[in-house]
């Protein structure tokens, strides 16, 4: 899903959402926390031939392989600079766990469903299709991310055939 | 089913359920394929029927148990043939034994839909109708010989059962005959009992053209099912675990022990510690902890291992069966179905095999009347070869049949357009084009076979699970196909590469040697980097290049690491070597998807990752781009 559409606004009205925000660049992120696992420091990443993109690699997470996404790649922008504030969002959605590479790591907020708004047409360059929605903090904005449209897409078919049920 | 879920938890109970029936049901099928030799002798194994009649009385009974209740019936009325059979009620026709299997599959499909809230198979009813009228010539003109009635007429038997086709009518209508010839005065009791068999099979060819849709119609052997997850396992082996997590926890008071040591006296600075007697401690802890440790991967690894006759068990009816419908005559011969295999493999390993197995008595075997006209035995011989060799599990397919036609294999390259009329391909490369895709040489696309989908597929999923298939065969004598598999799925010893200043792992079954070379004896064939190796052309892959990670080029040697592939050698160059290791593998995340040339990573000692280099598609691939773009090989990244 796109957007948090109305019917789910006011199943959770009153609510809110808990989300772990970030930045890439001047733009906060946020994403479910229920989906994030952990946060680390960056770590070497061992690059993987031949592999899409924005991948940039794995990484050895006490003992298990974590395939780890550049999210700038990912979403088109150029690449930054890593900094002692870049951090590695490790996620995991369903089965799959996918560390992605953040500029820095702000903080967990609780962002009220009512001023989650749908996403206009272009946000900063994002492709839609990632975003569930953009909320509003005072004048802070919080681009929503649906993680499950982030780490698949191209992908889908190899997915689909290894995972129908995805 | 039930609606009393709430009651209590039936999950565990269904699950026990379905492992339990699964069992019996395959055993109902070994037990079938025995009591069908005994068809048309006037004479049958009285141990077998009754191991069948408790089998469906028990999965009877548990299906019941669960409210079950199209398991139970079908399994009820099965049951009742089985009595008939064993109170010597019913001679053992052809048309019985294929009743029997039908219901014996319909059982399955049944049990499945139940257990796994699936489909439920269609013409359950007219099934059960049939065997109804089936069995009800029997147990009234049984009733007869008891001497409660003097002579069925055929009204009476008319009124008895609903009878779909005339045939049927028939064939009841001439048992009852025949049995009532039997109830003759004693003198001819002789002669007649002899006749109730004879005409069995001329009456039973009527009958089995109306059973006929429904066997050829049995589900497939080993069809895509919900997977088993659960093993047995020895006794034995779990109590060797024990033990040995027992001797772990005393090496863990020892250390503590250790630590603790250390720590006092850190604290008590007055207190003085015998450094020598702590390391000496210390060194002995940890080689114990090694050598535990090591026992435990073994003896966890035999845990999974499971005797690859589970898998070879389901071969005996279905290549029956398969044989019935070609109207080919095979016998199937299993060895080494003890072979223990990690269960996963096993898993796996099931449908290639079988694939094999359907081509072998598709296009292998030759119908009888050929094999006779070429002084063969009638009936083919399929052996089914499984044992242990070094660190591998070979399983062997081989036939007696005609062997694979490279001529005609040729043809349908050409016609494909794999090679040309001019080129000269070894026998050997005409074998491997079996294997490329949508390649059949059928004339006509059977059901089983012949889409050209199977040899391909077959190859792919050995491949993946880091095991070799071979084909050898040899024209009028017969085909082998050979499948080896690694004992092990998870741990492998690898030889170490450096690429680029990446560490990689070589599988070290595929590594025949490492050899360092003086750069000035690579040459260049038609533009391919070769060197010459005792007398034998090498073709050379630049591993870096292939992963686009740059090519930097050493001035005097050159490090190759010849790999064999299919008895070919291929050579991978690398910048230095790193030794040996026993390495774990750890599968890359389904989100990166599958690479080209990597089949996996795994974390060094150090923590550090280093990729697992596929050989196999890493040569393809260099090959297949090689023929597409000359000049260049890009990396993708």
């Amino acid at each position: 899903m796109a957007a948090l559409d109305d019917k789910m606004k006011t199943q959770l009205s009153g609510k809110t959402f808990q989300a772990v925000t970030f930045a890439l660049g001047s733009e906060e992120y946020g994403v479910d926390i229920a989906q994030v696992q952990e946060i680390n420091r960056m770590v070497t990443i061992t690059n993987v031939p031949r592999a899409p993109q924005f991948m940039e690699g794995v990484i050895n997470l006490r003992g298990r392989l974590i395939p780890i996404i550049d999210l700038r790649t990912r979403f088109g922008m150029d690449r930054s600079e890593r900094t002692k504030d870049t951090r590695i969002v490790v996620t995991e959605i369903g089965s799959r766990s996918v560390g992605m590479v953040v500029d820095s790591v702000s903080e967990v907020l609780r962002i009220p469903v009512e001023q989650i708004e749908d996403a206009p047409d272009l946000v900063a360059g994002v492709d839609t299709e990632y975003i569930r929605g953009v909320g509003k903090m005072g004048d802070r904005l919080i681009i929503m991310l649906d993680l499950g449209r982030v780490i698949s897409t191209g992908e889908k078919t190899e997915l689909q055939k290894l995972d129908p049920a995805a | 089913m039930s609606t009393n879920d709430d009651f209590f938890d039936r999950t565990e109970f269904v699950q026990y359920f379905r492992d339990e029936t699964e069992e019996i049901l395959q055993r109902i099928d070994s037990d079938l394929l025995r009591l069908e030799r005994f068809v048309g002798t006037g004479t049958i194994d009285a141990e077998i029927v009754n191991a069948l009649f408790r089998g469906l009385h028990t999965v009877k009974g548990s299906a019941g148990m669960l409210d079950f209740k199209d398991v139970a019936e079908v399994a009820h009325k099965l049951e009742n043939l089985f009595d008939l059979l064993r109170k010597d009620r019913m001679p053992l026709s052809e048309t019985c034994i294929n009743l029997l299997f039908e219901g014996r599959d319909i059982l399955t499909d049944l049990v499945h839909a139940a257990v796994d809230n699936g489909e439920v198979p269609a013409g359950v009813p007219q099934f059960t109708a049939r065997l109804d009228a089936f069995a009800s010539v029997y147990e009234s003109t049984a009733v007869a010989i008891d001497g409660k009635h003097p002579e069925p007429s055929a009204d009476q038997l008319e009124a008895l059962a609903p009878v779909d086709t005339a045939q049927v009518e028939a064939f009841e209508a001439e048992i009852a005959r025949v049995l009532a010839a039997a109830n003759a005065p004693a003198a001819g009791l002789g002669p007649a009992a002899g006749t109730v068999n004879a005409p069995a099979p001329t009456v039973a060819a009527a009958v089995t053209a109306a059973v006929q849709p429904g066997v050829a119609a049995t589900a497939p052997v080993g069809a895509a099912t919900a997977k088993n997850q659960t093993i047995r396992v020895d006794i034995e082996r779990l109590d060797m675990l024990l033990n040995l997590v027992g001797e772990l926890v005393i090496n863990r008071t020892r250390i503590s022990d250790i630590a603790n040591t250390l720590a006092r006296s850190i604290n008590d600075q007055h207190a003085t510690i015998d450094v020598s007697a702590l390391a000496k401690d210390l060194a002995e802890s940890s080689a114990l902890l090694a050598r535990t440790t090591n026992d435990i991967q073994e003896s966890i690894m035999k845990v999974r291992m499971v005797p690859i006759g589970t898998v070879f068990d389901r071969f005996p009816r279905m290549v029956r069966d398969l044989a019935k419908t070609r109207q080919k005559e095979v016998t199937l011969e299993l060895n080494g179905g003890d072979t223990d295999l990690d269960k996963t493999i096993v898993d796996e390993v099931g449908e290639p095999i079988m694939h094999l197995v359907r081509n072998c008595v598709d296009h292998g075997i030759e119908e009888p009347d050929v094999r006779e006209a070429n002084g063969k035995p009638r009936a083919g011989i399929l052996q089914l070869n499984a044992y242990h060799e070094g660190n591998q599990v070979i399983v062997e397919i081989v036939d007696d049949g005609g062997g694979i036609p490279l001529d005609k294999v040729r043809a349908r390259a050409i016609k494909q357009g794999l090679i040309t009329e001019t080129d000269r391909p070894s026998d050997r490369e005409i074998m491997e084009f079996i294997f490329a895709p949508g390649f059949s040489t059928a004339e006509v696309v059977t059901d089983v076979s012949g889409r050209g989908v199977g040899m391909e597929i077959v190859k792919k999923n050995i491949t993946r699970l880091n095991g070799v298939f071979e084909v050898d065969s040899v024209l009028g004598k017969g085909t082998k196909f050979t499948i080896k598999l690694p004992l092990t799925l998870a741990i492998i010893r690898a030889l170490l590469v450096r690429v680029a200043n990446e560490l990689y792992s070589i599988p070290l079954d595929a590594v025949l040697e490492s050899q360092r070379i003086p750069a000035g004896s690579v040459r260049t064939v038609h533009g391919r980097e070769v060197i010459t190796l005792r007398g034998q052309v090498v073709p050379l892959i630049r591993v870096g290049e292939f992963f686009g990670l740059g090519n930097p080029r050493h001035p005097d040697k050159v490090m190759i690491v010849i790999v064999g592939l299919q008895g070919r050698q291929v050579g991978l160059v690398v910048d230095s070597f790193q030794g040996e290791q026993e390495i774990v593998i750890k599968p890359l995340s389904d989100v990166i998807g599958a690479i080209a040339g990597i089949s996996g990573a795994t974390i060094l000692g150090n923590g550090s990752i280093s990729l697992i280099l596929d050989v196999h598609s890493l040569v393809t691939t260099a090959h297949s781009a090689r023929r597409s773009t000359r000049a260049q090989l890009t990396g993708v990244a």
